[in-house]
């Protein structure tokens, strides 16, 4: 009996001093002593590459903090944030995340104690004004404001010149004559004018966001479909744009990337970020020139939206000091940093302080000799601010299904008010 | 005689002092082997399993959760998203399940037969499938499925359709799609079992049935599928569970598109936990839902199938 005592005993030990070594392990990437700093960034061409300056630059006058940079997709963070942050510790979490602009309230009003106060480590004024509203929450600054998504209309003017149009014929337009000159270019040179993905309706957030509006109220928790003047006319000239012909469709990034860059397709209204991806197909430059967005002909509309973006945050933890610290004093306030991302990156970002520097007013030979990064800045400070509300992609889900219905022929009425009462009983 | 000295030695002298028998003493002794499993199981399955349960009586963003009694439950009966993600999962059920064990039957006697030759590529080429990645198949399959991809090409150059065919797109045909990718993935893995199965069987039997005169179908129906009645059995419950839990494939080919025409219950447990705003405690009781749905299918298949053979 002793012995199996003894068995007992030394199994329920083995036991215990597994698990015991197992949370030592666990914790070993968990111990932040205040001056390491984590980073989680996505897309090493551009977030990663801009952080690497930042902490070449910082290091230079702190060589007490260690800073790592951490690679991962978004997709992973997300759900690495959400998982780490709904089990109650910041354990294995990083000190800065960056997060999109559409999911940040997600995040802030989710994990109401995860995120460090930002507002006294910048100066939130020196930021474009529309980039504060999906950074901030309860009067407190979490975010420090990043890229600018700022959007433009990419066009080919080889193909515009073959159907009779020049880069000026695109100032100013609203969708529905960029409907028309798709149909032209479509005669003249047989390419569609755009490529879409039926589940992706970043067109539908970027047309809405010309005239100020998005699928939530102000308060950015009410749904607000139903009776919404901009998304009817956005749906409106989607399924324009299908029954004109003039679209190409594509089914992930990789596909959506390959439409232009094989030059099927005559133009891309997209996120300044998209600009690496064209001037990729170095065979095509000069041929290519960027527009302002058209915008819908609702009253107000501006001919300037944003699409996608992102921010910094930091989570509350040891290191937070140090990690506000770093944002603070290279992405908050370092102009140089800026004027350096934008020749060597064409990373746009949303410092006003830094947007008139020497590095804005080059003439890019890829479109054509137009001062592209000029003119997207330009474009910043028109776009309307949004609160865009915690169930961006919720409600986006919705409006997939609904747009399918509209396509094959469902009145817009039925088809929002659906969405709106969807919404309500989802988002309650 | 020798085992009963070996229980002395273990038990020792100090059995005498508690006055246990020698019953007692093995039983404890047993216990004590299978209590480093029972605890573990306890600890990593139980009681997650009954975390879950709790969890799917709140809701609320993130860590902000509340108690909303049935309130989850009453929500899910009216989700239009959840109740189109149980129609395709059920429709994924219906046509596919049949389909695959039906051609893993038929795929496993033509491979039984022993004057064929090359038998070991065969049976390796149908089960290669099985041993690959989930995510890395889809993605291949999203390609050849694509607009100007393989299958299209090759359907318009043989003029056996007059339009490319919209694959992915479609709601129809990207059903069609999904139902084609786990089929391929999975014929095989099924094939070996009823492999497995068919080498047990008695060649005498067929033999003998032989020389009845009986044909090669009805061989097949009264002799082949009753013997393979457990495998069949076992094959189809663990592919029922394995559509009811589908996920790989919808993610990586169509994402649950176009609209939700191909979203499964799996998919839309992961859009409410990381997609939208997380609300874990919505995504439990949909969990639950599944181990409901699989718990009936299983008790069905068993009534149907398996009572008659034990």
């Amino acid at each position: 009996m002793k012995k199996m005592m003894m068995l007992l005993m030394a199994s329920v030990l083995f036991l215990a001093a597994c698990s015991g070594s197992d949370s030592a392990d666990g914790g070993g990437g968990s111990e932040q002593d205040s001056n390491k700093v984590t980073i989680w960034a996505w897309d090493p061409n551009f977030n990663i590459a801009a952080l690497n300056m930042a902490k070449e630059m910082y290091e230079k006058e702190n060589p007490d903090v260690e800073i790592e940079i951490v690679e991962n997709a978004q997709a992973d963070i997300v759900q690495k944030l959400n998982t780490g942050l709904s089990s109650g510790t910041s354990k294995g979490l990083p000190s800065i995340v960056l997060i999109e602009d559409y999911r940040a309230q997600s995040f802030l009003q989710a994990y109401p104690d995860a995120f460090h106060d930002m507002s006294d480590s910048f100066n939130v004024d020196d930021f474009a004004e529309y980039k504060i509203a999906p950074t901030s929450f309860d009067g407190k600054q979490y975010g420090l404001p990043f890229d600018s998504g700022v959007t433009g209309l990419y066009v080919r003017t080889d193909y515009l010149e073959e159907a009779g149009y020049t880069l000026e014929d695109l100032q100013g337009i609203d969708w529905n004559e960029y409907i028309e000159i798709g149909k032209k270019v479509k005669e003249a040179t047989g390419k569609d004018m755009i490529t879409l993905d039926p589940n992706d309706l970043g067109l539908i957030r970027l047309m809405i966001q010309t005239a100020g509006a998005w699928y939530m109220e102000e308060d950015g928790v009410t749904p607000a479909l139903a009776g919404n003047e901009a998304l009817k006319q956005a749906f409106e000239a989607y399924k324009g744009m299908m029954d004109a012909d003039i679209v190409k469709p594509n089914s992930d990034w990789s596909q959506f990337v390959a439409n232009f860059n094989s030059g099927d397709v005559a133009s891309v209204p997209t996120g300044n970020w998209i600009t690496p991806s064209v001037k990729a197909e170095a065979s095509q430059s000069g041929k290519w020139a960027v527009a302002p967005i058209p915008k819908l002909s609702v009253e107000g509309a501006v001919n300037a939206s944003n699409l996608g973006g992102s921010s910094w945050y930091v989570l509350n933890g040891d290191s937070s000091e140090a990690a506000a610290d770093f944002l603070g004093k290279t992405f908050g306030s370092n102009a140089d940093l800026y004027q350096q991302l934008v020749t060597e990156i064409g990373a746009i970002g949303t410092y006003k302080p830094a947007s008139g520097g020497e590095a804005y007013e080059k003439a890019d030979e890829f479109f054509g000799g137009q001062k592209i990064i000029s003119d997207f800045a330009g474009w910043t400070e028109e776009i309307q601010g949004l609160n865009y509300g915690m169930h961006t992609y919720a409600i986006e889900d919705i409006m997939i299904v609904e747009m399918q219905n509209y396509l094959n022929g469902k009145s817009i009425d039925d088809v929002l008010n659906d969405a709106q009462a969807q919404a309500e009983a989802q988002l309650k | 005689m020798s085992s009963k000295t070996k229980t002395a030695t273990i038990g020792s002298s100090s059995s005498k002092k508690f006055g246990m028998n020698s019953k007692m003493k093995s039983t404890l002794i047993g216990w004590s082997f299978v209590m480093i499993a029972v605890i573990m199981i306890c600890t990593f399955y139980f009681y997650p399993m009954v975390q879950a349960l709790i969890l799917s009586f709140q809701s609320g963003t993130g860590t902000n959760l509340e108690f909303v009694g049935l309130d989850n439950y009453k929500r899910l009966l009216t989700d239009s998203t959840f109740l189109t993600a149980v129609k395709n999962t059920f429709i994924y059920l219906i046509v596919q399940v049949p389909v695959m064990i039906i051609l893993a039957l038929f795929l496993s006697v033509l491979l039984n037969d022993r004057t064929l030759k090359w038998k070991g590529l065969y049976r390796t080429a149908m089960f290669l499938p099985a041993v690959t990645s989930l995510v890395a198949y889809s993605v291949i399959f999203k390609y050849l499925f694509a607009n100007d991809g393989l299958v299209n090409t090759m359907l318009l150059k043989f003029s056996l359709v007059p339009d490319a065919i919209n694959w992915l797109a479609d709601p129809f045909w990207a059903k069609v799609t999904i139902i084609l990718a786990i089929t391929w993935r999975w014929t095989g893995y099924n094939m070996i079992f009823y492999l497995s199965a068919l080498q047990n069987v008695d060649q005498s039997i067929y033999e003998a049935a032989k020389m009845d005169g009986a044909s090669a179908f009805q061989q097949f129906f009264k002799i082949t599928i009753p013997m393979l009645k457990p495998i069949i059995l076992f094959t189809s419950i663990t592919s029922t569970i394995g559509t009811l839990q589908l996920f790989d494939e919808v993610m990586n080919i169509t994402k649950g598109g176009p609209g939700n025409a191909t979203t499964s219950i799996s998919q839309y447990i992961y859009n409410l936990s990381f997609k939208y705003t997380p609300d874990f405690g919505y995504a439990a009781t949909v969990s639950y839902f599944i181990v409901i749905l699989i718990v009936i299918f299983s008790v069905i298949q068993f009534k149907v199938a398996g009572d008659r053979n034990d």
